[in-house]
């Protein structure tokens, strides 16, 4: 009761979501446009994100690079220290940051040529935070990245992992009755229409992270529909755009050119249209074969 | 030359110095153990403020009613890129802040940087820091590799170091150490690897170890009861009743982490909140929040102490938010449950057993095709400290509401993680729990995935702090309403509230910067006439 309570309060509210601030950002840096929703937690589980999933291969390293066994060495301290509660401290990921070795970013790396600019930069709204390492220390974290790969490319087998295989567990068709019916996912989407072809796009967990929450975890390819605000002022003046940022003092909408400007909360009766919400809602009320079944059928639209 | 006229000038010239010098002498120095029973008001002597860990000032010059006019008073600059999450100490009016490797000394007047000391070997893993500890002359340092630095109170200058666990092995420390008498209590971190849950007690004057408490004693020891499971780090500073003599502290999960197979049976004493003599390191008691933990709910969450009535009468009680999503209010002589409800999204349990902890569902243990399993694995709470308001009755905490997807299978293995998770979906709300019956009397919206910001209350009703869009806020303890607030950056810490010079300062962190809040000078002071 409480629970759907609390669903009520978030729709009533129409809040977007900011990406969760667990790992500060250094400084006061405006959050993320268009990221509803993501919530990594103070994670360390395994995982692979935005990436090739992980019973895809990884990506070949475009330049294969070979570094001294002592800078390597250097470098797995300095990455265990540095990187490793997020990364995992074999690079192969945990639950607040991607398996590197399955990086496109790593592959494509060339001595530290992408990676150092985005240590120093940090991802802040992915929850990384820029990192003043000296660049000797760097090298050897980029020698210790590149080393792993080589070294994770040849494992077979046995990797942290979560296979097609073995999500297949549902009933496509009570899937799809699920869709129609209790679910609801049909008020939003069709079989023919946005979703015709999303099992040829998305595989696995992917697919289901994206089913569960668009623009969450199964992150790539097409942005979930961005969140909309009917912002009516203490003037009378009403202006919509698509929701940039938003707290519990002020809104900020962008306009279709891409302009965007700032409201005070204060005196406007603000109306958020979130797609994401619709998501939200369902996952109390999901069993965990209803989340299978509905992911068989989304399977079956190739 | 007339020695006794001499005598006599001398005297008269020394007379003043001497008293000069004695009066300084007369001036506090350093950290007495004995305060620590009831801080001054110029003081937040350790972690939570005192041994309660109620975070709840009795200082009354910031009300409701003028809080809307607090200005910044001074503002510190680590010029760190990582924010502060550690609650700063304050010990005659200096304030002790960390973060991994890194204490500062500051002037609580204005902020001014007195000393800073730098731990030369950064080894281990670096995710933040809790605080320091002062006893005596004497401020301590846990690092990332599990070494406790003793510093000279006066200028930073190491003392001794002594390491308390092998970080080689995946230990690492985070730890703000609890100061009980004349131990002080220092906690690790370390569920990558199959470690025993371990806590230490070393002699403040020295660093020489007094105790050794496992709350997984090590497989092949004649205490381990855990089944198999290693893990339990008791990760969090705890607190402490001086009259029953009693440390409380909460233990973390079990490991293997997602693998509950290997590991049959309850798996004590992790995920449980615990009650150990600190003079012996012996357990009194314990209460198991998450019997068979298999999605990382630790129980390291603040034990918050409070006498109080309870259904008319009146009784110790601990009281903690788990990060399971249930609320547990215990009776802190014995460990019996008074109450357990939850307070965010949680659909993990089959009911409540008799002794008052949740009966895990097996339906929901990770599973190779997946479980989808409230909340996720940050919990319907974490490491952000709460606060308990006496007035209201009210248990204040940053909750969320949240849901992972859980995966095991055999190929996962019996070591560390053993198991993959991924978070879905999560929402933060700063909850206050009505802690007579569990129920949320209101909750205010934290803007985000959730909050990085613990509580502090205070006698005259405000609620102060931070959500997860960088802003710091005061709110109406009574109602929850929003009276105050200001865009800091990330607000990542604990506040605190001390008074000094007639005046209240309220001090949070903002990304890697301190702010001390206090009201405009006219308000502080009578204006001249």
């Amino acid at each position: 009761m409480r629970l759907s309570l609390s669903i009520a309060f978030l729709l009533l509210t129409s809040a977007i979501v900011l990406p969760y601030a667990q790992q500060p950002p250094a400084q006061q840096q405006p959050p993320p446009a268009q990221q509803p929703a993501p919530t990594p937690p103070a994670g360390r589980g395994r995982a692979t994100q935005g990436n090739p999933t992980a019973a895809q291969k990884p990506p070949a390293t475009v330049t294969p690079q070979a570094y001294p066994p002592e800078l390597v060495q250097q470098g797995q301290v300095l990455f265990a220290s540095f990187c490793g509660f997020c990364h995992g401290r074999d690079t192969m990921g945990g639950e607040t940051g991607p398996d590197l070795t399955r990086s496109l970013l790593v592959a494509e790396d060339v001595r530290g040529d992408k990676i150092i600019p985005l240590v120093h930069a940090g991802r802040v709204d992915k929850g990384m935070p820029p990192q003043n390492i000296p660049d000797p220390d760097l090298a050897a974290i980029v020698a210790f990245i590149h080393d792993s790969k080589t070294k994770a490319d040849s494992l077979e087998g046995n990797r942290r992992t979560v296979d097609p295989s073995d999500l297949a567990t549902g009933n496509a068709q009570a899937g799809q009755q699920f869709f129609n019916g209790a679910g609801g996912c049909a008020k939003c989407h069709s079989p023919t229409g946005d979703l015709a072809g999303i099992a040829s796009r998305y595989q696995g967990l992917q697919l289901l992270q994206r089913m569960l929450m668009p623009g969450g975890r199964g992150r790539g390819g097409v942005a979930p529909r961005p969140a909309t605000a009917t912002i009516k002022l203490p003037s009378g003046q009403t202006v919509t755009g698509r929701v940039t940022y938003r707290d519990e003092f002020t809104i900020s909408v962008a306009d279709s050119d891409g302009y965007t400007r700032s409201y005070s909360a204060r005196g406007a009766t603000i109306t958020v249209d979130n797609p994401i919400e619709g998501h939200a809602a369902l996952l109390p009320k999901y069993t965990n074969d209803d989340m299978h079944n509905v992911l068989a059928y989304l399977q079956t639209l190739k | 030359m007339n020695l006794r006229r001499l005598t006599f000038r001398s005297f008269l010239v020394v007379l003043p110095l001497a008293a000069g010098t004695l009066l300084v002498a007369q001036a506090p120095r350093g950290l007495d153990p004995a305060m620590m029973l009831k801080p001054p008001a110029d003081m937040w002597p350790t972690y939570h403020g005192d041994y309660t860990g109620q975070r709840h000032s009795r200082l009354a010059q910031i009300t409701p009613d003028n809080v809307h006019q607090l200005t910044v008073a001074w503002t510190f600059q680590s010029g760190s890129a990582a924010g502060i999450k550690a609650t700063p100490i304050l010990v005659d009016g200096v304030m002790y802040v960390t973060m991994p490797d890194n204490i500062w000394a500051i002037d609580a007047r204005n902020g001014r940087q007195l000393w800073k000391y730098t731990y030369p070997t950064p080894q281990g893993f670096h995710i933040g820091h809790r605080g320091a500890a002062v006893y005596k002359d004497t401020v301590y340092l846990t690092t990332p590799d599990t070494h406790l630095i003793a510093l000279d109170i006066r200028d930073g200058k190491v003392k001794w170091d002594v390491p308390f666990a092998d970080w080689r092995k995946g230990f690492w420390s985070t730890n703000a150490p609890l100061l009980i008498k004349n131990h002080l209590i220092v906690g690790m971190s370390g569920d990558f690897d199959n470690l025993p849950g371990t806590l230490k007690s070393v002699d403040p004057e020295t660093g020489k170890l007094q105790w050794v408490f496992y709350s997984t004693p090590p497989p092949g020891t004649p205490d381990s009861i855990s089944g198999g499971a290693t893990g339990g780090q008791m990760w969090n500073t705890g607190t402490y009743d001086p009259e029953l003599n009693l440390l409380y502290v909460g233990t973390g999960n079990p490991t293997p982490v997602l693998n509950g197979p290997a590991r049959p049976g309850d798996n004590k004493w992790v995920c449980s909140i615990l009650a150990i003599d600190p003079d012996t390191g012996k357990l009194a008691w314990g209460f198991q929040a998450s019997p068979h933990d298999t999605h990382d709910w630790d129980a390291s969450e603040v034990p918050v102490l409070v006498d109080a009535p309870f259904n008319g009468a009146p009784r110790k009680m601990l009281m903690q938010a788990s990060r399971n999503g249930y609320f547990f209010v215990l009776d802190r002589t014995n460990g019996k449950n008074l109450l357990t409800k939850p307070f965010a999204a949680a659909n993990w349990t089959k009911g409540i057993s008799e002794n008052g902890s949740p009966i895990p569902d097996p339906a929901q243990e990770p599973a190779r095709d997946g479980r989808l399993v409230a909340p996720d694995e940050g919990g319907g709470t974490n490491y952000r400290s709460p606060s308990f308001d006496r007035r209201t009755g009210l248990f204040i905490v940053s909750a969320r509401d949240s849901w992972g997807i859980w995966f095991f299978k055999p190929e996962h293995g019996a070591y560390g993680w053993a198991g993959a998770d991924y978070g879905v979906y999560g929402k933060g709300l700063l909850r206050a729990i009505d802690y007579q019956t569990g129920k949320i009397k209101w909750e205010h919206d934290l803007m985000g995935g959730g909050g990085g910001a613990g509580v502090l209350t205070t006698d005259t009703g405000i609620t102060f702090s931070g959500d997860a869009a960088n802003s710091v806020f005061a709110l109406r303890t009574s109602d929850g309403a929003t009276l105050w607030h200001a865009s800091i950056g990330n607000v990542g810490n604990g506040p605190i509230t001390y008074e000094l010079d007639g005046k209240q300062y309220m001090v949070v962190a903002g990304g890697g910067v301190l702010y001390a809040w206090t009201l405009p000078e006219r308000l502080v002071t009578a204006p001249p006439r």
